[in-house]
């Protein structure tokens, strides 16, 4: 058997757990190591979910053309849905520190928002997709019972944030074509800054737990994720010539970007790259400004044909394209083929190829963004960028909203919005391509999320519609 | 989830990484190899990825590596760590078979004397951890 074919037989919990993300005092990990809730069920479904991209059990009759790819990982087959839906309304809850409240009650709010964005009411949405992950995120049930609803819903536990809140939209276009829904919402939350002083466990425990990240890694101190992105930000270093202060742009321009968003958690805070590169080491290379923020909050988004989305309130933003690409060492990063590269070289070609566009078109990115370094990996293996060359195109104001070449994460993402695993930046692509985001780019027309989680990227091309 | 009282220790008895910890125990770094194709399997989580051959033979390497990468801790990130930070944690790619990287601590260096790719060699170390009475021999790189 060929490597080029062999799926790697990854344990089911790395597609339902989270990829780490830091803000990170000394005592926050302590609590990783209490209770953390997965049941048998929840690792059945994340097992599930893992089979969808799994090219082998994948019906040929799916599979577009596979372009020739490195070792080290390859990108999922998907059909074209191409201008068929649109995300017709937005909403994110409120984001905070510490706040009390449950995942549920935060999802159901990201809810109530994004219905109301759309003008739809509760009976209008009949389909859901969330993941199982944590066995906390709000379900059919949850929401009927939130909105006093008896109706049918369609379910897809393929949702949620991270890669899925790029790749959703593939799978909610088959159920709309198909007639299965006419209306999805794509839903995710968390409460980890909550549940943190709870100890109720947290986005380490999981790599903790996994048996040979326990035997042979955390033994050597090779642990959590802010470890793990430093050493792979040493090797960019090495392999390109990275420097802190190319790294300091991104924090900056996140920060900047937050300071201009209402509903960003540090709005308040302004960040120099002075006073970065002031900041004393976390894991060296790393700042604790090179790592994002642990938050309550969350987002969602509702799905419906291009044909639909015209009837209804806002400006219609189509889903232009979807790619998603898989590495085929999972999530132990310390033995990835190209270990400061990410799945998106093998995500962005057919996501692009399925738009007819290229990264030239693109007005606002948004990346799923843990580390600093995840977010120039990224820029450069979506082709922004010649691999490589990341440091230098994001110095200085390239990634700004106000006339950088590539504005990104424009609402400050994880770093400074708020560590909600992504579904907030697709939330902010799709108010920047109607004209109502809050740190706006001049004339967005085309927009991107990229999705990561380590094993997978996901890349999702939205596009104003005319 | 519940640990067991002596994590961050490596569970020596666990059947996959068992070899390895034994071998440490005698002084020797051992891998395990695919029968099929000679190359290094490393995570042993499964069959050769390379051939797909499923006989790994743990066969005893040099020791001798390459500083792949590294990073400088200086948060305790579990509590465990609380006394040895500053330390250097990072990866090696083994002489033999460079993509697999070894984890491990750095040792008998200063951080700023390191360099990506400076040469070494395994010493065999005790793990010890705050609060943790026991320790385990375990392969520590020595940058030459």
């Amino acid at each position: 058997m060929s490597s080029s074919s062999r799926p790697i037989r990854w344990p089911s919990f790395y597609f339902g757990t989270v990829v780490i993300l830091w803000e990170g005092s000394g005592a926050d990990c302590q609590s990783y190591f209490q209770s953390a809730p997965s049941s048998p069920t929840d690792r059945k479904l994340a097992h599930d979910r893992h089979r969808q991209f799994d090219p082998t059990t994948t019906p040929v009759a799916l599979c577009l053309r596979m372009p020739a790819s490195a070792d080290w990982g390859f990108p999922s087959p998907l059909e074209d849905v191409s201008g068929q839906i649109a995300i017709a309304g937005v909403g994110e809850a409120d984001h905070t520190k510490a706040s009390g409240r449950t995942p549920r009650q935060i999802a159901a709010q990201a809810v109530e928002r994004a219905l109301a964005d759309a003008g739809l009411a509760p009976e209008d949405v009949d389909g859901i997709m969330y993941t199982p992950f944590d066995g906390q995120q709000l379900t059919a049930d949850d929401y009927r019972a939130h909105f006093g609803t008896t109706h049918d819903m369609w379910v897809s536990t393929q949702g949620g944030g991270m890669v899925w809140a790029g790749s959703a939209p593939h799978e909610a276009a088959l159920a709309i074509r198909t007639g299965k829904a006419r209306a999805i919402v794509n839903v995710f939350s968390v409460a980890w800054a909550t549940q943190r002083a709870e100890m109720m466990g947290g986005p380490g425990e999981v790599h903790a737990a996994e048996l040979f990240k326990q035997n042979l890694e955390v033994p050597f101190g090779w642990f959590p994720q802010p470890v793990y992105f430093a050493t792979i930000a040493r090797r960019h270093m090495h392999e390109y010539g990275t420097t802190p202060e190319q790294l300091g742009a991104i924090a900056v321009a996140c920060r900047r970007h937050a300071n201009l968003t209402p509903a960003a958690v540090m709005r308040e805070k302004p960040l120099s790259l002075a006073q970065y590169l002031a900041s004393p080491p976390l894991c060296d290379p790393f700042r604790k400004e090179d790592c994002c923020l642990i938050s309550d909050g969350g987002g969602a988004y509702v799905m419906t044909s291009v044909e639909r989305a015209r009837d209804l309130r806002k400006p219609v933003v189509e889903v232009a394209g979807v790619g998603v690409g898989n590495s085929r060492t999972g999530a132990y990063w310390s033995q990835q083929g190209d270990f400061t590269a990410t799945p998106q070289v093998f995500a962005a070609p057919g996501a692009f190829r399925m738009a007819g566009l290229t990264p030239a078109d693109v007005d606002v990115l948004a990346c799923y963004d843990p580390f600093t370094i995840v977010s120039l990996m990224q820029i450069e293996d979506i082709g922004f960028c010649a691999k490589g060359e990341g440091g230098p195109f994001v110095e200085g104001t390239t990634l700004h909203f106000d006339g950088g070449r590539l504005p990104y994460n424009t609402h400050g993402g994880m770093l400074s919005h708020a560590y909600v695993l992504g579904i907030a930046h697709v939330v902010e692509i799709v108010r920047q391509l109607r004209g109502e985001a809050a740190a706006q780019v001049k004339d967005a027309e085309v927009g991107i999320y990229g999705g990561y989680t380590g094993p997978q990227a996901s890349t999702l091309i939205l596009r104003r519609a005319t | 989830m519940k640990f067991r009282d002596d994590f961050p220790l490596p569970d020596v008895d666990w059947p996959p990484t068992q070899p390895f910890w034994a071998g440490a125990a005698r002084g020797e770094l051992v891998l395990p190899r695919c029968d099929a194709c000679r190359r290094f399997v490393w995570y042993p989580d499964g069959a050769c990825r390379v051939c797909g051959g499923v006989k790994l033979t743990w066969t005893a390497v040099s020791g001798r590596g390459r500083l792949f990468s590294w990073s400088v801790v200086h948060r305790a990130f579990i509590p465990q760590l609380a006394d040895a930070v500053p330390y250097v944690t990072g990866l090696v790619a083994v002489d033999e078979d460079p993509a697999v990287r070894l984890v491990t601590r750095v040792v008998d260096a200063e951080p700023g004397r390191l360099r990506v790719d400076m040469p070494g060699r395994i010493v065999f170390r005790p793990l010890r951890f705050a609060g943790v009475t026991r320790t385990v021999p375990a392969p520590f790189f020595a940058p030459e």
